[in-house]
Order: C-alpha cells, then sequence, then structure tokens
C-alpha cells in the first residue's frame, strides 16, 4: 500500500515511473547496462535466464527498468513484457558482426508488435570501448534503423563497462518523457483508479 | 614440214582419241586433216634429198619425228589457235568490256591507289612523323620527368642518406648520450653509493658520537657521582678524620686514661698490694686471731672442762663464764670487729676489686674500644685508604673520564670536524653533484633539445622522407604511368611501326607483286608477244602451209587427188582462213589485255582490297578494341554489381541462415496463441524454459505488486494459464494494489487441473 502512496504521490507530482525494456542479443550487456545505470558501478554478471527489474531514478524521473534474458530460448517471452512499454532499450554488441543480421531481425519482429506500437526505441551500440566495434551509422544501416516509420528513435554508442554514452541515452529518454508527462499523469492515475 | 604436221596431228588425233575426248580437236576436222596430211606425207623425202642415203634413213627418221613433233606443234598451236579462238571469242566479247573500264578502272585504281598510297604513306609518315614527333616530345618530356625525378631521387637519396647519416649521427649521439647518461648515471649512481655510504659513515659516526656522548654522558654521570661519591667519601674523609681525631684524641685520652688507669691500676695494684698486704696481715690477724679463737677456745674448752671440774666453783665460772662471756662478747666484738674488718676489706677489697674488675673492664671496654677503635681506625684507614684509592680511581677516573671527555671532545670535535668536512664534503660533492647534476642536466636538456632537434629534424626528415616517398611512389605512380602509357604508346608506336612496316612491307610486297604483276605482264606480254610471234609465225607458218597447202592442193588439183580430200581441204581452207586472219589481232589483243586484265585488275583489287582490307581490318581493330573496352567496362560493371550484390547477399545471407536456422521466431511469434510453449525452439531447451519459469515465478511472488503486474502475462504464458485464469490473476492482483473493492470471486476456473485439462508446457 505504501508503494501504492508512493506511486499515486509521485505520479501526482509527475514522476510517475516509465517502464523501460532493455532488450537484445545475448552477451549484448543488457545485465551490465541496468546495473550501470542503478549502481553506476560496474558488476560482473552471469548469463540472464529470466529477468532483472530494477528501479532506475534519473533526474527526477523513476524509471522501472526491465532486463530481459537475451538467450535464444527465452527471446520468445520478451512479448510477454511489452505491455505498457514507453521506451525499448535495445542493446547491440557493435563487436559481434556475426549477429548483427538476428539482431536486426529481432528488432524488427519486436517493433512490428503493437503494444510497442507507442514505445520509443533507443539503440544502445555498446562496447564501443572495443576496438573492432561498428560506427553507430554502421549499426544503424545494419539494423536498418533508418527505414523505420513512425517511430521515435535514437542510437548511442555506449560502452556499459566504461559508463560512457548512457548518461546522453537516458538524458534523451528524460527529454522525450518530460514531452508527453501530462499523459503520463493521466495515464497514471488511471491505471491506479481503475 | 606438212607431214610432220599431219603426222603430228594424226598422233595427235591417236592420242586424243584414246582418252576418247574430242576436246581439243573437233573429230571431223581431225580426221580429215589426218587424211589430207598423211596423204602428203611423202614430201619430205623428196625435198630432203640432199642428204646420203644412211642418213637418209636416219633423217628420215628424224624428220619424221620431228614432222611428229611439227604435228604435234602444230597441232598443239592448231589447239591452242582453236582455244585461243574460243577464248578470243570470248574475250572479245569481255575484253571490249572489260578493255577500256580495266584499262580506266585500273588506271584509275593505279591512280588511286598511288594517290591514295602516296597519301596514305603521307598521312602515314606524317602521322608518324606527328607520332613520332609526339612520342619523342612525349619521350623528351618523360625523360626530362625521368631525369626530373632520377634528378629528385638522386637528391631524395642523397637526402635519404643524409638523413641516414644523420640518423646513424642521431643514433650515435643517442648512443653518446645514452653512454654519457648511463656513464653520468653511473656517476651519480657511485655519488649516490659514496654519499650513502659516506652518510652510512656519518650515521654510524653519529651513532658512535651519540654513543659516545651517552658513554660521555655515563661517564659524566659516572664522574658527577663518584664526584659526589667522593665529596661524600670526602665529606666522610673528614668526619672520619674528625672521628679519627677524635679517635685519636679518644685514644690519647683512653691512652691518658689508661695511664691514669695504668697508674690507677699501679695505685690500685699498690692498693691491692697493700690491701693483699693488708689481707695477708689481716689473715694473718685472723689467723692470729684464730689462733687466738682457736687458743680461746681451747681456752673456753680449757675453762668449760675446767669449769666442769669446777662446778663448784661456780662463782668462779661464772666469773669465767662471765668472763667467757664477755671474753666471748669481746670475742665476739672482735670477731664482729674482724669480720667488720675483713668484711670492710673484703668490702674494700671487693670495691677494690669490682674496681679493678671495673677498672679493668673498663680497660678491656677501652681496650676492646681502643681494639675496636683501632680497628675502626684500621677499617677507617683501610677505608680512608681505599676511599684515598678509590679517590685516586676516582681521581684517575676522572682523570680517564676527563682523558675520556677529553677524549671524546676531542674524538667528537675530530668526528664534528670530520662530519663538518664530510658535510663539507659532501655539500662541495652535493653541489659538485648537482653542478654535475645540472651540467648532466643542461647536458641532458641539451641532449634532449638535440636529440628533441634531431627528431623533430628527424621528424622533419622522415616527413621529407615520407613527403619525398609519397612524391617519389606518386611520381613512381606517375612514372609508371607514364612508363606504362610510355609502353603503351611504345607499343602502339611498335604496333604503329609494325603496322606500317607492316603496310610498307604489304606496300612493298603489293609493290613487288606489283612488279612481279608488271614483269609477269611484261613477261606476259612477251611471252604473248612471243606467242603472237609465234602466232605470227605459226599464222605464217599455217600461211605458209596453207600457201603449202593451196599449192598442194593445186597440186593436188593439179594432181587430180581425191575429191573429198580436196572438198575437205576446201573447206578447211575458208575456215581457217576466215577464222585464223581474224583471231590474229584479236588473240593478241586479247591475250594482251587478258593478262593485264588477268593479272592487273585482281592485282589493283587486291592491292586497294588489300588497302581496305587493312583498313577495314585496322577498323575492325579498333571496332573489336572499342567492343572489347566496351566488354572490359561491361565486365568490370558487371563486376562491380556482382560485387554489390555478393556483398548483399553476403550481408542478407548470414540473416536468412541463421534465422532459418533460428525458426523464425519473430514472424511466427505474432501468429501463435499465447501458449509459446507450443514453439519448437522452446521444446529443445527445457532447462531453461524451467529455470526461466522459476525464475519468473520466483520474481513473481517476490516483487512488489506494481512489477508483479507486468509479469502476469509471462507467468500465464509459461504456465499456459487460460484466458480465465490470467484475468483471475489480474483481478486478484489489482484488488490488491487497490484500497476498494472487494476480493474477486473465484470463477470456474479455480481448479484448472480439472476444468482445463493442462497441456503439459513443454
Amino acid at each position: 500500500m505504501g508503494g501504492f502512496f508512493s506511486s499515486i504521490f509521485s505520479s501526482l507530482f509527475g514522476t510517475r515511473e516509465m517502464r523501460i525494456l532493455i532488450l537484445g542479443l545475448d552477451g549484448a550487456g543488457k545485465t551490465t547496462i541496468l546495473y550501470r545505470l542503478q549502481v553506476g558501478e560496474v558488476v560482473t554478471t552471469i548469463p540472464t535466464i529470466g529477468f532483472n527489474v530494477e528501479t532506475v531514478t534519473y533526474k527526477n524521473l523513476k524509471f522501472q527498468v526491465w532486463d530481459l534474458g537475451g538467450q535464444t530460448s527465452i527471446r520468445p517471452y520478451w512479448r510477454c513484457y511489452y505491455s505498457n512499454t514507453d521506451a525499448v532499450i535495445y542493446v547491440v554488441d557493435s563487436c559481434d558482426r556475426d549477429r548483427i543480421g538476428i539482431s536486426k531481425s529481432e528488432l524488427v519482429a519486436m517493433l512490428e508488435e503493437e503494444e510497442l506500437r507507442k514505445a520509443i526505441l533507443v539503440v544502445f551500440a555498446n562496447k564501443q570501448d572495443m576496438e573492432q566495434a561498428m560506427t553507430p551509422s554502421e549499426m544503424a544501416n545494419s539494423l536498418g534503423l533508418p527505414a523505420l516509420k513512425d517511430r521515435k528513435w535514437q542510437i548511442f554508442k555506449t560502452s556499459a563497462t566504461k559508463g560512457t554514452g548512457l548518461d546522453e541515452a537516458m538524458e534523451w529518454q528524460v527529454s522525450c518523457f518530460q514531452f508527453s508527462v501530462h499523459l503520463c499523469v493521466f495515464m497514471a492515475v488511471d491505471t491506479h483508479m481503475s | 614440214m606438212f607431214a610432220k604436221l599431219k603426222k603430228k596431228i594424226a598422233e595427235e588425233t591417236a592420242v586424243a582419241q584414246r582418252p576418247g575426248g574430242a576436246t581439243r580437236i573437233p573429230r571431223s576436222v581431225s580426221k580429215e586433216s589426218v587424211a589430207s596430211m598423211g596423204a602428203d606425207s611423202g614430201d619430205d623425202f623428196a625435198s630432203d634429198g640432199s642428204s646420203s642415203r644412211e642418213d637418209l634413213s636416219s633423217q628420215l627418221l628424224r624428220r619424221n619425228e620431228q614432222i611428229r613433233k611439227l604435228e604435234a606443234r602444230l597441232s598443239d598451236y592448231a589447239e591452242q589457235v582453236r582455244n585461243l579462238q574460243k577464248i578470243k571469242e570470248k574475250l572479245e566479247i569481255a575484253l571490249e568490256k572489260h578493255q577500256d573500264s580495266s584499262m580506266r578502272k585500273f588506271q584509275e585504281q593505279n591512280e588511286t591507289f598511288q594517290a591514295n598510297r602516296a597519301k596514305m604513306a603521307e598521312g602515314l609518315a606524317l602521322a608518324l612523323a606527328r607520332k613520332d614527333q609526339e612520342w619523342s616530345e612525349k619521350m623528351d618530356q618523360l625523360e626530362k620527368e625521368k631525369r626530373f625525378l632520377t634528378a629528385q631521387l638522386q637528391e631524395m637519396k642523397n637526402q635519404s642518406l643524409n638523413l641516414f647519416q644523420r640518423r646513424d649521427e642521431m643514433d650515435e649521439l643517442e648512443g653518446f648520450q645514452q653512454q654519457e647518461l648511463s656513464k653520468v648515471k653511473h656517476m651519480l649512481l657511485k655519488k649516490e653509493e659514496s654519499l650513502g655510504k659516506m652518510e652510512q659513515e656519518l650515521e654510524a659516526r653519529t651513532r658512535e658520537l651519540s654513543h659516545i656522548q651517552e658513554e660521555l654522558i655515563t661517564s659524566n654521570q659516572m664522574s658527577s657521582d663518584l664526584s659526589q661519591k667522593l665529596e661524600e667519601l670526602q665529606r666522610h674523609y673528614s668526619t672520619l678524620e674528625e672521628q679519627r681525631d677524635h679517635v685519636i684524641a679518644t685514644k690519647t685520652g683512653a691512652e691518658n686514661k689508661i695511664t691514669a688507669l695504668e697508674q690507677k691500676e699501679q695505685e690500685l695494684q699498690a692498693l691491692i698490694q697493700q690491701l693483699s698486704v693488708d689481707l695477708q696481715n689481716v689473715t694473718a690477724e685472723t689467723q692470729e686471731k684464730e689462733k687466738v679463737i682457736t687458743h680461746l677456745q681451747e681456752k673456753v674448752a680449757s675453762l668449760e672442762k675446767r669449769l666442769e671440774q669446777n662446778l663448784s666453783g661456780e662463782e668462779h665460772v661464772q666469773e669465767l663464764l662471765k668472763e667467757k662471756t664477755v671474753a666471748e662478747q669481746n670475742f665476739e666484738d672482735t670477731r664482729q670487729e674482724l669480720l667488720a674488718a675483713t668484711s670492710s676489706q673484703a668490702k674494700a677489697i671487693n670495691t677494690l676489686e669490682s674496681r679493678v674488675k671495673e677498672l679493668e673492664q673498663i680497660l678491656q671496654a677501652t681496650e676492646e674500644q681502643l681494639k675496636q677503635s683501632r680497628a675502626v681506625v684500621l677499617a677507617q684507614e683501610a677505608h680512608i685508604q681505599e676511599l684515598a684509592a678509590a679517590n685516586t680511581e676516582s681521581s684517575q677516573a676522572q682523570q680517564q673520564a676527563v682523558a675520556l671527555e677529553q677524549q671524546h671532545i676531542e674524538h667528537t670535535q675530530a668526528l664534528e670536524a670530520q662530519i663538518a668536512s664530510l658535510e663539507r664534503v659532501r655539500a662541495c660533492e652535493q653541489a659538485t653533484a648537482e653542478r654535475g647534476m645540472r651540467e648532466l642536466e643542461q647536458e641532458n636538456a641539451a641532449l634532449k633539445e638535440s636529440r628533441s632537434e634531431c627528431e623533430r629534424s628527424l621528424q622533419h626528415h622522415q616527413f621529407e622522407l615520407k613527403k619525398l616517398k609519397e612524391e617519389w611512389s606518386q611520381r613512381e605512380i606517375v612514372s609508371v604511368a607514364m612508363a606504362q602509357a610510355l609502353e603503351e604508346v611504345r607499343k602502339q608506336r611498335e604496333e604503329f611501326q609494325q603496322q606500317a612496316a607492316n603496310l610498307t612491307a604489304m606496300i612493298e610486297e603489293k609493290e613487288q607483286s606489283l612488279q612481279e604483276k608488271a614483269e609477269v605482264l611484261l613477261q606476259k606480254e612477251q611471252e604473248i608477244l612471243q606467242l603472237e610471234q609465234g602466232h605470227n609465225s605459226a599464222l605464217l607458218q599455217i600461211r605458209q602451209l596453207q600457201g603449202e597447202l593451196e599449192a598442194l592442193q593445186s597440186l593436188r588439183v593439179e594432181e587430180a587427188t581425191a575429191a573429198s580430200e580436196q572438198d575437205l581441204l576446201r573447206l578447211q581452207g575458208p575456215e581457217r582462213g576466215e577464222t585464223l586472219p581474224a583471231s590474229g589481232p584479236n588473240v593478241t589483243s586479247k591475250a594482251l589485255y587478258q593478262l593485264p586484265a588477268a593479272g592487273g585488275t585482281p592485282n589493283g583489287e587486291v592491292e586497294a582490297m588489300d588497302l581496305g582490307q587493312l583498313q577495314k581490318e585496322k577498323q575492325d581493330l579498333e571496332q573489336q578494341l572499342a567492343e572489347k573496352n566496351k566488354t572490359i567496362k561491361q565486365m568490370q560493371q558487371r563486376m562491380l554489381e556482382l560485387k554489390k550484390t555478393l556483398q548483399k547477399e553476403l550481408k542478407i545471407r548470414p540473416d536468412n541462415e541463421l534465422f532459418e536456422v533460428r525458426d523464425k521466431p519473430g514472424p511466427e511469434m505474432p501468429n501463435m496463441a499465447p501458449s509459446v510453449t507450443n514453439n519448437a525452439d522452446l521444446t529443445d531447451a527445457r532447462e531453461i524454459n524451467f529455470e526461466y519459469l522459476k525464475h519468473v515465478v520466483l520474481k513473481f511472488m517476490s516483487c512488489r505488486e506494481s512489477e508483479a503486474f507486468h509479469l502476469i502475462k509471462a507467468v500465464s504464458v509459461l504456465l499456459n494459464f487460460s484466458q480465465e485464469e490470467e484475468n483471475m490473476l489480474k483481478e486478484t492482483l489489482e484488488y490488491k494494489m487497490s484500497w476498494f473493492g472487494s476480493k474477486p470471486a473465484p470463477k470456474g476456473s479455480i481448479r484448472p487441473s480439472i476444468s482445463n485439462p493442462r497441456i503439459p508446457w513443454s
């Protein structure tokens, strides 16, 4: 109940918890990014069989960040989490040129979902600290991002271990969310009252 | 002649008939001619009658042979004539057509050819000259460039050599620098080592010093202690001396006393002697008295006896008794007196003795005291001596201490001096080292500067080198390109030259062939002329023969030979006469024109054709070249396209392959029923699914309601919940999350295992 109170309270003051999904192929660095966002530290991770959910506060905005495991067998379950998602952070390993195609197909399949129609897309070209990393433009082209219609998207080059690029990405998301904050408030109140 | 001819003709006919062809000579004519000629065969013998008989046969034979030959020739000639006539007939027509045109053509062609040749030659020469000029210019340019490049190369080489030298120098400098640096470092290290040693020494010295100071302090303390002791001892000594003095005083007092006591003793001894004398007197007295007493007692006894005997004489007794009692009383008195005297004496003696004893005791005590005092004195003396010794020792110690102190002080001074000197040395060394360091640093800095300069220069040089290399490479590329172009041009030139040579060769060949043809023509003309001559001669012969024939005919007519033969001859004669004169000039002209026409027109045509062919070939080649270039371009384009497509395919293929491998979960997902679990690849990873389910359920149970709300779908998908069950779960959660509302009533699907037979999720 307290959580509800706080959520109502925060929702009344315009700090509804944004729901963000971190998706991407296995080994792209989703869990590392999640905990980098939450605690600002690099944690040692094991392959996520399942998901991790953490609340990240950034600029007085609360984000309920869901990091879903990206292994091939559990990728089909992503769609169970799509509803009420505000943003999708799609993490791609910039060095994994072999599986960029799979990444693209997963991304395309994901973006076709009706439930994610209104979600903004943030692509993290992760592992930019590596030498053979793809450039963001290269990755955007490989993922077919320029062809996306009716979708607010942005690509960021990040390095979860170095912590670069995450702030810019969060900044962008915040700027996107503040655009539609009144709607969010309404939605929050609506969901809680119903 | 005729016979020969006849024979020949006969032979010919025979020969001609044998192959079965009246191809050469018409049968009717030949037979008749043979027959007619055979009749005239005998005339030769007659005409040759000049020779001898023996020779005649041989001559005849020869003549026969000759005749045969001649006949053969004649027949040949006839044949030729016939042929020629035929040809003439043909040629006359053709010739008249061709004559002018061919001549014109020939001339025109010749002219055009000549003109063309000249033009071409000129053009070629011009082009060649131009090309030559161009090439020479290009060559000059290229050579210039080459020279320039070689000069640059030389420069470059020089520069590179300089650079290498510089580099070597640099290396040397660096080596020297490093050596110097290492030397300096070594020196520094040494200095540092020496410094460290010095410092160690210094430390040792300071330690020693401190030790010594401590020692000094301790010795000072000791000395102070000792001095204190000494003072104490001196005090003690003074007290002891006082005591001694006192003791000496007491001793003297005691001695005085002793002497006094001895005097007293002597006195006392004198007294004692007196007393003893007295005693002896007393004893003698007492002995006397005792003797008296005994006498008296005897008297008493005698008296008593007398009393006893004199009992009657009581009065007397009484008087005696009285006397006795008086005596006894007297006795008693005396006795008492004696006793008193003795007692007094004894008392005196006792007192004296006690006094003596006392004195003796005092003496003894004094003696003892003396002894004691002596012992004490001795002890004190010993002590004093000891003290003195100690004093001396202490003084010695003090002296020693002082000496030590002095030594220490000296030592310390020395050490301090040493330290100072060492410090000075150290300072000097440090200063020198610093100076050296500074110098070295300066040197180093200078070296570094020089090095940096050198590096800069090196870099500059390297940069220059790079630039030059680049330039060089560019130049090289350019030169290579130029060389290639040159080579191409050269090749082209060579090709052109070859072509020109070929052309010239061909021209020459053509000329040669022309000449040859002309020669052939001339030969043919000559031959024709010869043939004409031959023909003329033959005609002449024929005429002669005709004449002869006519003569013979006339002769025959005259001789009246067979009419048929005559008819035949007549028939033949006009024919021949008609044909042969007409054929003569025609044949010649035809022969004349035929051969040039045969030789010239094809020749001209050939040359024109050759030129055309060459041009055509050239054009063809050029076209082929252009086509090939085009095809090459097309091929390149196609290759590029293919590359692009290949790349595209390469880009696409892994996707497709992997996509196929992955059983396309993406596109299939939207089509799938909520039960994702039926998916094929989910069955593969049952364990992962189980783990996933476990994790999700665990999280669902443990996390916040707002988070759990989002997990309902996942849980219901994983556990294959029906829509009702899912809704129930949702409602329950909403109820939990909200304040209001009632708990949703469990619907029919409370026991999903019964109501909805569960499909195993995996």
